[in-house]
């Protein structure tokens, strides 16, 4: 800045304003340059958000004969996961909100004979439901090769599931793990792995949670006396 | 006299290097073996299909979706071509019950799970006849020598010599759906060694090991369903 300044002043008493014009575009040119790499420096600085984004296959099981509301809750849609890096800065943010919202808009309506997306849990009585579901993550571990040694990417989750009535009382509660991965390719991006790890971990989810929803011991006992009525 | 002499040099020159690059393309050879164990009669007509799926329950490893491919396109064409459904496409059709955590893993598992009728229903559609497990994967061992490469003003270029080792191991478990039974196993174990030479430039000499036990289990499967 200051090799301008002088510049600039001996351009001023020599060629006038051509000179001048000329230092004023380079230092521009210059400062455009400063902004463009101290840009580039933050960009390669911040966290890189992960999106994740994928679609699930719709279960082929019988569907139960009740309808259940499904509320999803604050540790669910909200929720995103941030991987530290080994200095402890923001590496990735982990959101899959959207997606768990999508699995489950997949999986309930194959599991049940009606389902309604409650936007509260007071609106549960009003809408009919037999039965409002809660899904919550309680945790999210994320699985990088640098890390881990390993060629793959791992997404491990642990969930809390809560059935209640349509009047808030309790039904059951318990908890699911879902475990994907995904293998690291030359050709792809740490994104790429790391949504298709979390896609896999949905889908284990997905699979477990129809297929074991009816053997809950306390979802079984609430079926049994809901459907002998 | 010069000239001559500098082109007969680069013609021994050249000769000792092809002789070089055929001796090492006879050693990247691979060897192949595959093993058969019959368990009951076998057949299938041009209205069955065979689905391939790859074992993934395993924590330590998982068979590779490309190597089941591999095999699924090797047995649906040629002579005697087979119906292969594509995996993730029969997967994604029998949604839940072909997951890693929730397929079966015994002949007898399967038997309880064509007791749903959902099930059924989607086996008649594709019309499965037989179901092949793939299970296994390649591991690279023996791995020698090195390489270095240098860059500067005037060219660059590589030099030195690596070796290594790979050993392909896959078990095809034949599984027939319309009694729910096992058939038969295959297994088929690959191994060959690959170099890289590199002299200014590197020249990769790769044992195609996976590739060959790909090929030589997917011939023997489809003789094997076909009840040859």
């Amino acid at each position: 800045m200051s090799n301008c300044t002088v510049t600039s002043k001996r351009a001023a008493t020599t060629n006038g304003g051509t000179m001048m014009k000329r230092c004023f575009q380079s230092g521009d040119l210059r400062r455009a340059l400063l902004s463009l790499l101290i840009l580039l420096c933050l960009a390669s600085c911040a966290a890189r958000t992960v999106n994740v984004q994928g679609s699930y296959p719709r279960p082929n099981i019988p569907a139960i004969p009740l309808v259940l509301g499904v509320y999803y809750g604050e540790g669910l849609s909200d929720f995103v996961y941030t991987e530290l890096s080994d200095r402890g800065e923001e590496e990735y943010l982990v959101s899959s909100g959207d997606t768990h919202e999508v699995l489950f808009n997949t999986v309930l309506p194959a599991m049940f004979e009606r389902v309604v997306v409650l936007d509260s849990m007071e609106e549960a009585a009003a809408r009919g439901v037999d039965a409002v579901f809660v899904p919550r993550i309680n945790e999210f571990q994320l699985g990088m090769p640098q890390k881990t040694r390993l060629d793959s990417y791992e997404v491990w989750v642990r969930y809390n599931m809560r059935l209640t009535g349509a009047d808030g009382s309790y039904i059951a509660d318990w908890v699911m793990t879902a475990y994907g991965k995904a293998t690291a390719s030359s050709f792809s991006t740490a994104e790429r792995g790391i949504n298709d790890a979390a896609v896999a971990a949905l889908r284990d989810l997905a699979s477990n949670f129809s297929l074991g929803f009816t053997g809950v011991p306390d979802v079984r006992d609430w079926l049994q006396r809901r459907l002998s009525q | 006299m010069i000239i001559k002499a500098q082109h007969s040099m680069l013609s021994a020159w050249f000769k000792s290097m092809t002789s070089l690059g055929l001796l090492l393309l006879l050693q990247a050879c691979t060897t192949t073996t595959i093993d058969e164990f019959r368990q009951g009669a076998t057949g299938i007509t041009s209205e069955d299909s065979v689905v391939i799926l790859g074992r993934r329950q395993g924590a330590a490893y998982e068979t590779r979706a490309q190597f089941v491919e591999c095999v699924g396109e090797r047995m649906a064409r040629g002579a005697n071509a087979i119906n292969v459904i594509p995996e993730q496409q029969f997967v994604d059709a029998m949604f839940p019950w072909f997951e890693p955590r929730t397929a079966p893993l015994r002949s007898e598992d399967l038997q309880a799970l064509m007791a749903q009728p959902m099930v059924t229903e989607i086996m008649s559609g594709f019309g499965v006849r037989y179901i092949v497990w793939l299970d296994g994967q390649t591991e690279t061992t023996s791995r020698m020598g090195s390489i270095s490469c240098a860059v500067g003003p005037g060219g660059g270029g590589c030099f030195g010599f690596g070796s290594w080792e790979d050993d392909s191991s896959f078990e095809a478990r034949v599984w027939d759906v319309s009694s729910a039974t096992a058939v038969g196993t295959i297994s088929a174990d690959a191994t060959g060694q690959s170099y890289m030479p590199a002299v200014f430039v590197p020249i990769p000499l790769i044992a195609r090991v996976e590739a060959n036990a790909c090929s030589s289990l997917a011939d023997q499967l489809k003789q094997f369903v076909q009840g040859g």
